[in-house]
């Protein structure tokens, strides 16, 4: 039950995020996405047995499921691995994407709702930029 | 031997770009000599061909399909060897005084000789998978040598390979389902198996798409477009591949296919028609023409039509007339090209309307022309005279209906008759009237050579039947064995068919005589020009295959990731309607649970919310380490471990990567908001239903049970996780942590290393107000640097049996390394560290202990002692790891080196105008603060 609340929590700020604006919120709910997954396998692993799976170390009866646990872990480093090159591209993207101004005009037709300019002169200037 | 002729072809295709090095254009008389030859070592098969018998050869080429690359020289075969190599050696001879010594001749004699044995390759093929490739060959061999036209051949090359093409892999779909039907692709299995095939559900698609492909080869209506369009081409090339054998594939597939569907009515209909529809309008388009070789073009569709009209006739005599007619227009169409190509050389122009005259200038020229244009219009005594008069008298025994006979034979009288006016056109208009160019000349005999050598042969064979007589019959007989096939003769009494060409001449000579008229009433018609209604066809799929793929191209990430959201909510939709009956619910929650969920709602909803670029990445980090609790919670210590460190370092990296970025994220309109939401909603819902529904109701799996049991007997390993991750499942392991390195090198491609932030300044680090972190980090790296590292090395020692391993401890030294790089301000990596040496490194010790089982006999990535190092505990196992760690570290190291360092962008602030203007600046001396 609380498994499950959890990966729907998970799975609906990841969700909400990866389809906002801006490449950096994006990254965001892409980790939060790659949370509900491993809490997700985790889970179908039981969460009836929770002692460590070392062997000699508590009840093996009680020991849980080892697999989904490797599972997850390589996950986390890929999930992280994934993420630094997102993050590696959003630095890269550095002038082509930015403040959302590009990333949702796709025809140059995008022109209201493009979010508050945050200081004043930077949105134009970042118009001629995107636009060259 | 037919293999040899082949291989004599190959190596005369890569060797003539290499003797025009040497030769220049005189290289075509070499390659001439090399077509007769492999001419004359064919030959060497005539009598046991002549017997009745043929010539094989076959090698096991793909046996797991049953394909061989099998050869088969027989009566056919022979015939179509005779016209490639016959008229190979002409045109081969004709090109040195036509072709100029520019560049592109090599290409153009390495491309005739390369596309001359694959035309060889296809009429000798004994295979239908290699007859197919051979197919293909010739229209990429056609496609080139188009393209050595230039800007120009850019339109009609791609219409005609288009088209060939299409044709091509119709002619594939009909292989693969011949061979499914017959359960061989032997080329005499398959047409032995005519009741077989006829039977099958699949008889109908093979025939059409058999007639399909031959269509396309050989310019038939509605596919003929391309053939005028290749006249692009350079003459000999027109003369060879567009004129007297490429073309000529298509008609030697359907005769090769004929005793499969010889008789069957919807083949004989399919072909008569559309061969007496081309045979027409090709005639038709013909005398419109100005263009001595738009002319011979046409006249090509025409009569390639004629010949697929008498093919679908069907009968032996039939057979045998197609085939007397494939030889005899192979040498007047390539006569006349090449006599086209003489007076375009000569006077500069092809078109009728400018030339006049040239008889008086050029009489040689004006003869041959002459002989070879009354072969073609079938004029006694010419071999075209001979073929015509059995074309007719094939024609009129089509008995598809019994209208069809009388209606065919009309058809082609006709055409024919369409033929004989635009032939004497041809020699008229360019040889006819009063002179204009009154100081040409013959041209050189070595020029003209080969085309009196074709038209003499044009002249003789006509009376001379009897010396062609014995290879048609010879082929006739391999497409209908059990048909009696008829005895050429010159002269058989004055039947129905000499009649018939009394009126073609009669009729001809009338259109001739009134030529003005018939000029004009030709030209005042609108046809429609199938060259544009292709390119528009083309421009329509061009267009739709743009709108099908604009979704895709929309720079928003937005519609990108929604659609897979959307496909996975309709499968889960799937999913609970075929679920049913799940087992009970197992007792899964504890109370300790319910306070992390609560913490875990509270973050997200936080991260979501937030505004602050820095607020959100927080917030995530936060929600990472209460994930990481929840692990804890779990069992799952060492998951939880690293989730902790990687937290640590996603924060890192990413503050690194946002100092150069607005603080502020970017607002969102209202729909996109709403739309989000009710997408996040429904997405969570979904997934916390499918959580609640498919997990907890079953104990431990049987493979998490035999791990517990058999870790530690089978690998001396007491960390379940670990044995798993390096001992059971070493192959998965080692391909993520493969992904990872792979994950370094993509960084340091997208991201250029920004310049040294003043690394030789030694002053400069630790500045109070820079990413040099101050003293206080300095001092705080120098102490503990030494003790991460230390721990880091601990971790992966022990890793076998306590919480730890390679990621874990990567994880760690990549920590120190991101502290200390920042304490110093990003000085750049030491040799040690650089990470290409990392992601080798650790892929050649990953691997390498892999292999080193294999070396022993043992499958990959199994186990063993490591022969010194084992007396100290280190097994192949923590090898293995130790290479996992260098990836993981190469990839942390990487993110550093490339994401940190460089100038630190100011804050933006009111004068700060374009920031990034500052940024490209390396050395600009005042900063505005750090983030």
């Amino acid at each position: 039950m609380t498994a499950a609340v959890a990966v729907g929590v998970l799975v609906a700020g990841g969700v909400f995020l990866v389809l906002q604006r801006g490449l950096l919120r994006v990254v965001l709910g892409f980790v939060l996405l790659g949370h509900a997954v491993n809490v997700l396998v985790l889970s179908a692993g039981g969460m009836q047995r929770r002692d460590l799976p070392l062997i000699g170390q508590g009840d093996p009866a009680a020991a849980a499921d080892p697999l989904p646990q490797a599972f997850v872990l390589t996950a986390i480093v890929i999930t992280f691995g994934i993420t630094v090159y997102l993050l590696a591209l959003v630095r890269a993207g550095d002038g082509d994407e930015d403040a959302g101004g590009d990333a949702g005009g796709d025809a140059g037709g995008d022109t209201g709702g493009d979010g508050e300019p945050d200081v004043a002169g930077r949105v134009p200037a970042d118009r001629t930029r995107g636009a060259r | 031997m037919p293999a040899v002729a082949l291989v004599v072809m190959a190596v005369l295709a890569a060797a003539a770009p290499l003797l025009h090095r040497r030769l220049g254009r005189n290289t075509g008389y070499v390659l001439a000599a090399g077509f007769a030859v492999t001419g004359a070592l064919l030959a060497t098969g005539a009598p046991t061909v002549l017997d009745g018998g043929a010539v094989t050869a076959s090698w096991s080429w793909l046996p797991s399909l049953q394909v061989s690359f099998a050869l088969r020289l027989d009566g056919l075969a022979a015939l179509f060897c005779l016209i490639v190599l016959g008229v190979g050696t002409l045109i081969m001879a004709y090109c040195p005084r036509y072709v100029g010594d520019g560049g592109r001749t090599g290409t153009v004699y390495g491309l005739l000789t390369a596309f001359a044995g694959a035309m060889l390759g296809l009429v000798l093929a004994a295979d239908l998978v290699l007859l197919y490739v051979f197919w293909e060959l010739t229209t990429v061999c056609s496609f080139f040598l188009l393209a050595t036209a230039g800007r120009v051949a850019v339109a009609p090359a791609r219409r005609a390979l288009l088209i060939t093409a299409a044709g091509g892999l119709a002619l594939l779909v009909a292989v693969v389902a011949l061979s499914v039907v017959v359960g061989s692709t032997d080329l005499s299995t398959v047409l032995a198996a005519r009741d077989e095939v006829l039977a099958s559900p699949l008889a109908w698609p093979i025939g059409a798409l058999i007639a399909f492909a031959a269509f396309t080869k050989s310019a038939q209506v509605p596919l003929h477009s391309w053939l005028p369009g290749a006249m692009v081409a350079m003459t000999p090339v027109s003369a060879y591949l567009h004129a007297a054998t490429m073309v000529k594939a298509g008609i030697y597939l359907l005769m090769r296919t004929t005793p499969l569907f010889a008789g069957q009515p919807a083949w004989s209909a399919l072909l008569v028609t559309v061969g007496l529809a081309s045979a027409v309008t090709g005639a038709f388009l013909a005398l419109r023409e100005h263009d001595l070789k738009a002319i011979l073009a046409q006249s090509t569709v025409s009569q390639l039509g004629l010949l697929v009209a008498v093919i679908g006739v069907g009968t032996p005599t039939a057979l045998a007339a197609a085939m007397l007619h494939t030889f005899a227009h192979a040498l007047f169409k390539a006569t006349l090209f090449m006599l086209v190509g003489v007076v375009d050389k000569e006077t500069g122009s092809r078109d009728i309307r400018e030339l006049s005259g040239l008889r008086r200038v050029m009489p040689v020229t004006a003869t041959v022309t002459a002989l070879a244009a009354l072969s073609m219009a079938g004029v006694p005594p010419m071999l075209g005279f001979v073929s015509k008069e059995y074309l007719f008298q094939s024609l009129v025994q089509a008995d598809v209906a019994p209208w069809a006979g009388p209606v065919a034979g009309a058809l082609a009288v006709a055409a024919s008759a369409l033929t004989f006016a635009y032939g004497v056109r041809i020699v008229h208009g360019a040889f006819g009237g009063p002179v204009r160019q009154p100081d040409l000349y013959e041209p050189s005999p070595a020029f003209l050579a080969p085309a009196v050598v074709a038209a003499s042969a044009g002249l003789l064979l006509g009376p001379g039947i009897a010396w062609v007589r014995p290879v048609v019959t010879r082929a006739a007989a391999d497409v209908v064995p059990a048909g009696e096939v008829p005895q050429f003769e010159f002269w058989h009494g004055l039947s129905p068919e000499v009649v018939m060409s009394a009126i073609t001449i009669a009729v001809g000579t009338a259109l001739f005589l009134r030529r003005d008229p018939v000029d004009r009433a030709l030209q005042r018609l609108r046809l429609p020009d199938g060259a544009a209604v292709f390119d528009r066809a083309h421009d329509a799929v061009l267009d739709l295959g743009s709108a099908v793929g604009r979704p895709d191209r929309s720079r928003d990430l937005a519609p990108h990731l929604a659609r897979p959201l959307v496909a996975l909510g309709v499968l889960g939709a799937v999913g609970v309607a075929a679920v049913g009956g799940l087992p009970e619910r197992g007792p899964t929650d504890r109370a300790l649970d319910w306070p992390v969920l609560a913490l875990l709602v509270l973050t997200v909803a936080g991260t979501v919310l937030a505004r602050s670029a820095l607020a959100a990445l927080g917030l995530v980090g936060v929600v990472g380490l209460v994930v990481a609790v929840w692990f804890l919670l779990a069992g799952a210590v060492d998951v939880a471990l690293t989730l902790l460190l990687v937290e640590v370092l996603t924060a890192v990296v990413a503050v690194l990567v946002l100092r150069s970025r607005p603080p502020r994220l970017p607002g969102s309109d209202r729909p996109r908001t709403v739309l989000a939401a009710g997408l996040a909603v429904a997405a969570g819902t979904g997934a916390a239903a499918a959580v609640y529904a498919l997990t907890g109701r079953r104990g431990i799996s049987g493979a998490g049970a035999w791990f517990l049991d058999n870790a530690e007997p089978q690998t001396g390993g007491t960390n379940v996780v670990n044995t798993v991750l390096v001992d059971f499942r070493g192959m998965d392991t080692l391909g993520e942590a493969i992904v990872l390195g792979a994950a370094a090198l993509g960084l340091l491609v997208v991201v250029a290393r920004r310049a040294p932030e003043a690394a030789p300044d030694r002053a400069a680090r630790g500045r109070p107000d820079g990413t040099g972190g101050g003293l206080v980090l300095q001092v705080a790296a120098r102490v503990l640097v030494p003790g991460m590292a230390a721990l880091s090395l601990w971790l992966l020692w022990r890793g076998h049996d306590e919480p730890g391993g390679g990621f874990i401890s990567a994880l760690v030294a990549g920590t120190a390394v991101g502290l200390h790089q920042t304490a110093h301000a990003f000085p750049g990596l030491p040799r040690l560290l650089r990470p290409t040496s990392l992601v080798g490194g650790g892929l050649l010790l990953a691997l390498g202990t892999g292999l080193f089982a294999v070396v022993r006999g043992e499958p990959l990535l199994t186990p063993v002692e490591v022969p010194l190092l084992g007396a100290l505990g280190i097994g192949s196992a923590l090898l293995f790891d130790l290479g996992v760690y260098l990836l993981v570290l190469a990839l942390l190291v990487t993110a550093f080196d490339r994401l940190g360092g460089g100038p630190v962008p100011a804050v933006p602030g009111p004068s700060s105008g374009d920031h990034r203007e500052v940024a490209a600046t390396p050395d600009v001396p005042s900063r505005q603060g750090a983030p």
